[in-house]
């Protein structure tokens, strides 16, 4: 390979210099700011954890307090009722009323018959057949031609852009 | 196309007019927008505009771009993906740290960037990136940092009901990280909603990661009947992509994602009657309008073409240079003939002189001309004679006359061997060997004489029959048609079926392949051939043994003669169809039926242009057709895209007909349905709304559909119009109750959501 020109890649690298973000100083940060290790959840951990959370509170609520009185409880009294007052109020918030969360709020599956509509998985026009045996969805004889033809693997791929394919666990 | 022209009536669509030359669309590279030197230690107070305290800094948090700026700002000053690379350049030892569109600035930098949201939700899953995110705005916003942290109150947007970790992650850095005086969170949608006026509607807003329908009561909204899709422009995008790599699996390019988004505004627009426009919409007629064609970058191989001047000349050299051959050629010739002629006139005069010589004279005559007798001498004259002869008619053009010519003689044959010497016995060996030759010749000659005749006998009775039956004649040609067609699919269907491993084709090749290969013949060989067992192998005895390779062979041109052979009896068999059989026309035959201007496939993937699989221009160009409205239906239809939720009409219907808390509001709420966000700006979204919502209302009902101003913007404009006003005050959560609260801390105001505990 021919070695570019010193110019010109001394001029990308100081392109590169100027948009460089960590040698510009940031005096608006904490310099004591330690974010906590793994913060980095997707949805699906965020929201398992959540749950997780909410039942081990709902758990303790029910064996605690009213279902299991503690007469005479020793240890420090004060902070026994204020945890159980900070529990109770929890349970008040979420016994309150629906609340939309994140996971309440998805629309349901649809009830309509105009969903049930089917479209051929090649060219996305009405499809009034299904091959048994790739269980794809196709528009006349030609695209059947085709989906016959079709390579290894490219049927199943067919079928993931519908959500209709093999999930092997 | 051009082929049928005047020998068919024009069809109906018009399929015999050339469409017009296609207009091409391009695609282009995500844009490095250049370096803008980012403002270093620039002062607090932007010039123009004297922020006091509570001019706060206003952040579109969103999944496609990431929006920032002043309150005071009429737009945000800063738009960029959220994305981050941060990577270490082991050349120079240093890390390096690109934010935002600077990213493009090269292949590594783009590369190793990261997404800040989790993908396919407007959820961070990167909280380094985040960070990295909020660095830059505060360093292009010109926060000078005098007191250790931002010093601004900040404004930001969040999801329809975040979830609890993301919001207290999110406070925790902004308090912990950026010391932030004042943090509050708001819906864009609803201040989107808010900025464009409105106080009691329907918002759906269809963004890039899903879509939220949500109902607002005097300028409170009904987070409880709110409901979310979770499909938006980056769902669109992603299944753009995936249809487009299913529709050319051997696309040489690359697409990538800014390109498919690219693609998607571009082209795709909400069809208002989906099912009736899809049916029709392969159709030859106007499909030059509606198939767009998107052109890839692509390097033409360099085929040099040459002017007309250039190729006559090029051509007259050639013929130049083989006249000048021929011409030596036949000069070759002419000194040979002469030297031949010379040579025949002098042995002629030899032969004439031995007849009046002696003996003895005679032989020493021939010993000097190395001839062993007067018969080799004769032999040598015939030759040459023969020779010349043919050397003439050749110059003259005029064709050997073999029949003329008199048969050899092999009087040797008929000497018994005892009375031959040794050079007798070994003439009498060649005359043999000559006289076999002479034999087979004659009978070849014998053979093919019959052969014609026999072609002939048949044309002629073929016509006999023809002229005394036709009907019958041509039922005979049609049979043998039909039977070719059905060898060619037969042929086709086994090609497939050799695809699939577990088809009964598949599994005879393989025996076959096994039964090659394995030292010991297996049972079917020994069946076939002979008998024997042992090492007495007759493989290859019989000529047909040797189709088993035939049988094992696929792939391309495992069967190219056989291939050919129909193909040529085939268009024989329709030549004669079309000149004799009144019912049969061009449109029957093979070729016509397989015109690629009647494929639909061909249609879908090329549009109605002819496709040449040479041209790289050709190859590297993308057919947009039924996908331009078939992406964007997957929001009213989901389950086009397997997504198993109600559409968007669905929802909101059921939201307005069904659930909302108090039914006296319905008639107000149906008088404002608010479209905002990225994913509603294509053509049709809003009339094709309002039609299918009139649809499913009861009749008379009151409805209006209205768009935002700026469906992307809008939501940043109404957080910024929204800072600073006593709303706002009220919202906010300062850091000093930041600090007693803590991070989980949260006022519920109109345009944010409710604390969900």
């Amino acid at each position: 390979m021919a070695p570019a020109t010193p110019a010109a890649d001394d001029s990308h690298q100081q392109l590169l210099d100027s948009l460089d973000l960590i040698p510009v100083p940031k005096p608006f940060r904490n310099p004591n700011w330690n974010p906590p290790v793994r913060r980095n959840k997707n949805v699906k951990q965020i929201v398992a954890d959540a749950s997780r959370k909410e039942a081990s509170v709902m758990a303790t609520q029910n064996n605690s307090g009213v279902s299991t009185p503690q007469p005479g409880a020793g240890g420090g009294p004060d902070n026994v009722s204020v945890a159980r007052a900070t529990q109770n109020l929890s349970g008040l918030a979420v016994s309150d009323g629906p609340v939309a969360t994140y996971t309440n709020i998805e629309s349901a599956p649809s009830l309509h018959p105009a969903s049930q509509k089917r479209y051929c998985d090649l060219t996305g026009l009405l499809a009034p057949y299904t091959d048994p045996k790739t269980r794809l969805r196709y528009h006349n004889k030609e695209i059947f031609g085709v989906v016959r033809t079709l390579g290894q693997g490219a049927a199943e791929q067919y079928l993931e852009a519908r959500g209709a394919h093999v999930v092997l666990k | 196309m051009t082929q049928l022209n005047g020998t068919i009536t024009p069809a109906p669509s018009g399929r015999n007019t050339p469409k017009p030359a296609p207009r091409i669309w391009s695609v282009s590279d995500p844009l490095f927008r250049g370096s803008r030197a980012p403002p270093r230690q620039v002062s607090i107070q932007p010039p123009a505009q004297q922020p006091g305290p509570d001019a706060a800094i206003i952040i579109d948090n969103g999944s496609w771009q990431t929006k920032a700026g002043w309150s005071f700002d009429k737009t945000p000053r800063l738009t960029s993906p959220p994305l981050m690379s941060r990577y270490r350049d082991r050349k120079i030892g240093r890390t390096l740290c690109f934010v935002g569109s600077d990213i493009y600035a090269d292949a590594t930098t783009r590369g190793q960037s990261k997404y800040a949201f989790d993908p396919g939700s407007s959820i961070v899953g990167n909280w380094d990136v985040m960070e990295g995110i909020l660095d830059n705005i505060f360093l292009k916003l010109g926060v000078d940092g005098a007191d250790g942290g931002v010093g601004r109150p900040i404004v930001m947007t969040e999801p329809v009901a975040n979830l609890g970790y993301s919001q207290k992650t999110m406070t925790e850095i902004i308090f912990e990280c950026y010391s932030a005086p004042s943090l509050a969170y708001g819906i864009d949608s609803l201040f989107s909603y808010d900025y464009n006026k409105g106080s009691t509607g329907l918002v759906v807003s269809s963004a890039h990661t899903s879509t939220h329908i949500i109902p607002v009561v005097d300028n409170r909204a009904l987070l409880t009947q709110a409901t979310r899709l979770n499909w938006g422009g980056y769902q669109n995008a992603d299944y753009l992509m995936k249809l487009l790599r299913l529709k050319y699996p051997t696309f040489p390019g690359k697409l990538n994602d800014t390109q498919v988004e690219e693609i998607l505004r571009e082209h795709c627009y909400i069809s208002q009657d989906y099912e009736r426009e899809l049916s029709s919409y392969l159709e030859w007629t106007g499909l030059e309008e509606r198939n767009h064609v998107v052109q890839f970058p692509f390097s033409e191989q360099a085929v040099v073409e040459k002017s007309p001047e250039e190729l006559a000349r090029m051509a007259e050299k050639r013929k130049e240079s083989g006249r000048r051959l021929q011409e030596q050629a036949a000069k070759m010739r002419l000194e040979k003939l002469i030297r031949k002629e010379q040579e025949l006139e002098y042995y002629k005069s030899l032969q004439q002189r031995i007849t009046t010589e002696t003996k003895k004279e005679t032989k020493r005559l021939l010993d000097a001309e190395d001839f062993k007798d007067e018969i080799a001498l004769d032999r040598r004259i015939r030759e040459l004679d023969k020779s010349v002869r043919k050397a003439r008619t050749k110059d003259v053009g005029g064709t050997e006359n073999e029949e003329d010519e008199e048969p050899p003689t092999f009087p040797l044959l008929d000497v018994p061997d005892e009375e031959l010497d040794e050079a007798g016995l070994k003439q009498k060996r060649h005359q043999r060997l000559m006289k076999s030759n002479h034999e087979a010749r004659q009978r070849a000659k014998a053979e093919k004489e019959r052969e014609k005749a026999r072609i002939a006998e048949e044309e002629r009775l073929d016509e006999e029959r023809r002229d005394k039956d036709l009907e019958g004649w041509l039922d005979e040609r049609r049979t043998a048609r039909s039977t070719i067609l059905q060898r060619i699919k037969d042929r086709e269907r086994l090609k497939a079926d050799l695809g699939n491993r577990k088809s009964l084709a598949s599994q005879m090749r393989m025996k076959n392949i096994a039964n090659l290969a394995s030292d010991t013949p297996g049972r079917k060989r020994r069946r076939g051939g002979a008998a024997a067992g042992g090492d007495d192998d007759t493989f290859g005895a019989n000529d047909e043994d040797w189709g088993v390779y035939r049988q094992i062979a696929t792939g391309e041109g495992s069967d190219d003669e056989d291939e050919e052979d129909m193909d040529t009896t085939l268009k024989n068999l329709e030549a004669q169809l079309l000149k004799y059989d009144p019912n049969f026309t061009e449109e029957h035959t093979l070729a016509a039926q397989s015109d690629w201007s009647k494929s639909l496939v061909h249609a879908f993937l090329r549009g109605p242009w002819p496709f040449n699989p040479e041209s790289q221009r050709e190859i590297n160009q993308i057919h947009l057709n039924v996908e331009r409205i078939r992406v964007p239906e997957v929001v009213f239809q989901p389950s086009i895209a397997g997504l198993d939720q109600a559409g968007l009409v669905e929802i909101a219907s059921n939201i307005i007909t069904q659930r909302l808390p108090n039914p006296v509001h319905r008639e107000s709420i149906l008088k404002d349905v608010f479209l905002t966000g990225g994913n509603t700006l294509f053509k049709g979204f809003e009339d094709r709304l309002r039609t299918e919502l009139r649809a499913v209302l009861p009749a008379g009902a009151p409805l209006a559909v209205r768009s935002a101003k700026d469906p992307i913007y809008d939501a940043w404009k109404g957080a910024a119009q929204w800072a600073g006003t006593q709303r706002w005050k009220d919202a906010r959560v300062t850091r000093e109750e930041y600090l007693e609260k803590g991070p989980e801390y949260l006022k519920e105001h109109n345009l944010g959501n409710a604390y969900a505990g």
